[in-house]
């Protein structure tokens, strides 16, 4: 095992570079989305409600399929990947953004209104805020889940770890499958803690320490 | 934190491991009010999507791999196949967690009880494509195979919700249930588990999502099931297998969600708001 | 059913020697309690948190194990009998009612009398008797779930719930510490009723010495490990505090009867500025101020009260007017209870009241403030007989 690590010692990092890239540009471009979104719709509880269903709904199509159906319109490659994922990554964030942004509290807002806040700076300075340590933990679960997805990603090409496991899988019987298949599976836990911890930093440097938990 | 109520939903998702079972959009434990939008929109939805693509399947022109990969009776083994690893699966994970979760709640066995939860955690920590295929190296393709990994995988959620569940019953209710004479097994079958029911099935929903959205990859490992078509579709370059693979799974998965819903919805006990 | 025949169903109980030590505490929880409840009575355990009440009331029924001592009910020792058994003869209410939310009412009360085999039908019209006992309809909440009850009607299920076996004794725990203290009332009215059909024997643990006092045909007051610091009737107890710890613990709700029987006579007056109609008024504003009050007391030539002004109605006049028609002053007479006094003052928009003497001779004011000094005063006189 130790052998093959070093063997691959240079494709190993450049495959983790690569899995743990596109996950963090596709979870940074999925909260920018979800967020966004939450924002426009979270003012309308009807809409926000929804806004909560297709995310529900949409979290239940398992990501095989997804890759599937993107691939004749995003070919088969690292496009595919990227659309896939960031759209399983935007909807938990959807989700606790909404519900984030629904839990801030409304004289909070009202007297900063009163204070002559404009309707803008309220969101920025006040609801975001307050509401982001929930869009955070919303941004943890998509990093995780998207760790995963783009293991499978592999098969059409995508980039990252995922192409290890799947080496392991077509050379079942040869002498490095089981080798080829751990490194990839381990990989892919280890630096979805490395990404967890980084978005724990960034969620201790970001969160007000007045609603630090 | 005076200004936000984070809710159940942060709560879960503290465990980072319990992720992927809370983003499967399922992570409110709490007993909450039925949506009857989704109640009723989700399978007609579904009839839409399975509908049209019946109409389209028998209007197409299809060349001759087409046709046999879209062949009504595979598709119809194939949708069979799958169902058969959901169900199975799902029915051993509920087998084993909930029991496991009911011990790991009583006196005797609270304290091994993070231990355990911490090791379901770590079944979901991998990427379950990893999983699959380690479990597939170790002991062959087929089947139980694709079973165990499933299991594996969706073991966490009903573990996790049973405990939960037990755990959130009044403590005076158990001992208003003693103190009137009914023994503890009494108290635990007309009590505890008739109140934990609600949080018990939202995991057994969890469970069943996670189970059929993971079952599409069983194929490769020669398990079967609709992610065959996906499969096949991208080797042979032949979208209409592909997408009709993806929607037909899609349709699925969003049926058994369903399927899950109503089943929360009538096990529910009546009295519990 | 013994409804029509009041007679005692209730059986004694005999506590002796029970002690009940908790591992890891040093000191027993319950150290030694050795006790007599007659049969057919209602007992209150009273004390301060933590002085061991509850857990005196659980090991009844075994819900907690004495560690030693023995414990019989009509002459039976609970620890020979299986605790499940012997729970399904003893009725048990506690707080809330602790009604289980996923049955419905009839369900709730009927569970004890289907773990001891009753009949469906026997069962039914025990149900609905029960009801009817507790002042529900039958017909309309037979079928209700808890959610769908009140807090008042929850307690009464609860209580239709301890009775529903028929028990001879019955257990109770804090049973109306959660409603409102109108609903409490008359849930406590309903229960001594229903005893004065039943005689059971009750035992029922609360915090309210005003409670026990109303209920209990005796009352037992704990302190700390559960020993005894008296145990006797309500009217022995309020007469005669065994110590010091008693007299306190009595003394909360003997103060308030202390409004009925004091005085206005014997609190110490206040004296705010007073002036007579016609006198100049900066020379009364100087006044009030060096007092630092902001109103000035009125009396006309006989020292009469007859109004009560804000100093500030008297910067813009010369000299003190006589009142208007519809003055709204209240006096009392000296002779007044504190009662009066009380009431008075709620209704005068200076917080106090205008206290005359003989003839409506002008005395003084009286305030909260000399109300509440005159009740602790009273508070403390138990104690220092105590102490002699």
């Amino acid at each position: 095992m130790w052998d093959y690590i070093t063997e691959r010692n240079s494709q190993l990092l450049y495959q983790s570079y690569q899995h743990l890239s596109l996950v963090i540009q596709c979870v940074l471009l999925a909260t920018v989305i979800a967020v966004g979104l939450a924002v426009v719709v979270h003012r309308n509880p009807r809409i926000a409600s929804l806004a909560g269903a297709v995310s529900a709904v949409g979290l239940t199509i398992p990501s095989f399929a997804l890759l599937g159906l993107m691939i004749p319109v995003a070919g088969i490659g690292t496009a595919t990947s990227v659309v896939a994922v960031t759209f399983y990554a935007c909807l938990p964030i959807l989700r606790n953004a909404v519900v984030g942004l629904a839990g801030v509290d409304s004289t909070l807002i009202e007297s900063a209104r009163g204070m002559g806040m404009g309707a803008v700076r309220t969101l920025f300075r006040i609801e975001l805020p307050l509401a982001w340590p929930v869009i955070l933990a919303g941004v943890r679960v998509s990093a995780q889940m998207s760790m995963g997805i783009a293991a499978i990603a592999a098969y059409v090409l995508g980039p990252g770890l995922g192409s290890f496991i799947f080496t392991g899988l077509t050379q079942i019987g040869g002498k490095n499958a089981l080798n080829s298949a751990l490194v990839g599976t381990i990989g892919v836990v280890l630096l979805a803690l490395i990404l967890d911890a980084m978005l724990l930093l960034v969620g201790r440097l970001t969160t007000s320490r007045g609603i630090r938990a | 934190m005076t200004a936000l109520d984070p809710g159940p939903d942060l709560k879960t998702q503290e465990n980072l491991a319990d992720a992927k079972a809370a983003a499967a959009g399922l992570a409110s434990s709490r007993a909450r009010r039925p949506s009857w939008g989704l109640l009723i929109g989700q399978p007609l939805f579904v009839a839409v999507v399975i509908g049209a693509w019946a109409i389209w399947r028998s209007r197409a022109e299809l060349d001759s791999i087409e046709q046999r990969q879209l062949d009504w009776k595979l598709v119809g083994q194939l949708t069979v196949e799958h169902l058969k690893l959901t169900v199975v699966a799902t029915i051993i994970v509920l087998l084993v967690a909930v029991p496991l979760g009911i011990m790991l709640t009583r006196p005797r066995a609270r304290r091994a009880a993070p231990v355990v939860v911490a090791i379901a955690n770590a079944g979901q920590a991998a990427p379950v494509i990893g999983l699959i295929v380690l479990l597939a190296i170790w002991l062959g393709f087929g089947f139980w195979t694709a079973i165990l990994a499933l299991c594996l995988y969706a073991i966490l959620p009903v573990l996790r919700n049973t405990i939960v569940g037990l755990q959130g019953v009044d403590r005076t209710l158990v001992e208003a249930g003693r103190g009137m004479g009914m023994s503890s097994v009494s108290v635990l079958g007309r009590i505890e588990l008739p109140l934990a029911v609600p949080v018990i099935m939202a995991g057994i929903r969890t469970a069943l999502v996670l189970v059929v959205g993971t079952a599409t990859l069983a194929t490769f490992i020669d398990a079967g099931g609709l992610g065959s078509l996906i499969t096949t579709g991208i080797r042979l370059l032949r979208y209409p297998v592909l997408i009709s693979g993806a929607v037909l799974v899609a349709a699925l998965a969003l049926l058994i969600d369903w399927a899950g819903r109503v089943l929360e919805e009538v096990t529910r006990p009546r009295g519990l708001g | 059913m013994p409804e029509s025949e009041p007679e005692v169903s209730g059986v004694d109980i005999e506590l002796t020697d029970v002690v009940k030590r908790y591992p890891g505490q040093k000191k027993p929880a319950v150290e030694g309690l050795s006790l007599h409840i007659p049969a057919g009575e209602i007992v209150m355990f009273v004390g301060p948190s933590g002085c061991g009440k509850t857990t005196s009331l659980k090991m009844i029924n075994r819900l907690i194990e004495p560690t030693s001592g023995s414990i019989r009910i009509g002459g039976e020792d609970v620890s020979r009998s299986d605790d499940d058994d012997l729970r399904r003869r003893i009725g048990y209410v506690i707080q809330g009612g602790s009604l289980f939310p996923h049955m419905t009412v009839t369900q709730n009360i009927a569970l004890v009398p289907g773990l001891l085999g009753w009949d469906k039908r026997r069962t039914a019209e025990r149900v609905d008797e029960l009801l009817e006992l507790v002042g529900l309809d039958p017909n309309r909440y037979r079928g209700r779930y808890p959610r769908e009850l009140s807090g008042g009607q929850q307690q009464r299920v609860g209580v239709a719930r301890g009775l529903a076996a028929d028990p001879p004794v019955i257990l109770m725990d804090e049973p109306f510490g959660a409603v409102d203290p109108i609903t409490r009332q008359r849930l406590q009215d309903e229960l001594l009723s229903i005893q004065e059909e039943l005689r059971k024997t009750i035992v029922c643990v609360t915090h309210d010495f005003d409670e026990a006092v109303k209920l209990g045909d005796r009352i037992l007051i704990l302190t700390e490990g559960a020993n005894i610091a008296q145990y006797d009737t309500p009217e022995a107890i309020l007469a005669n505090p065994a110590d010091r710890f008693v007299a306190d613990f009595v003394g909360a709700g003997a103060a308030l009867k202390q409004l009925t029987l004091s005085r206005v006579s014997e609190i110490e007056l206040g004296q705010p500025t007073v002036a007579e109609i016609g006198d100049p008024a900066p020379d009364v504003l100087r006044a009030a101020k060096a007092a630092g009050d902001d109103s000035v007391v009125v009396l006309d030539g006989r020292r009469r009260p007859v109004d009560w002004m804000w100093t500030v109605d008297l910067s813009d006049v010369d000299n003190v007017p006589a009142p208007h028609e519809d003055t709204d002053l209240v006096t009392i007479d000296r002779r007044a209870t504190l009662n009066d006094a009380l009431d008075t003052m709620l209704m005068s928009s200076h917080g106090s009241a205008v206290v005359t003497g003989r003839r409506d001779e002008y005395l003084g004011v009286v305030d909260f403030q000399a109300v509440l000094a005159r009740i602790q005063d009273g508070n403390g006189q138990p104690e220092a007989e105590v102490a002699q």
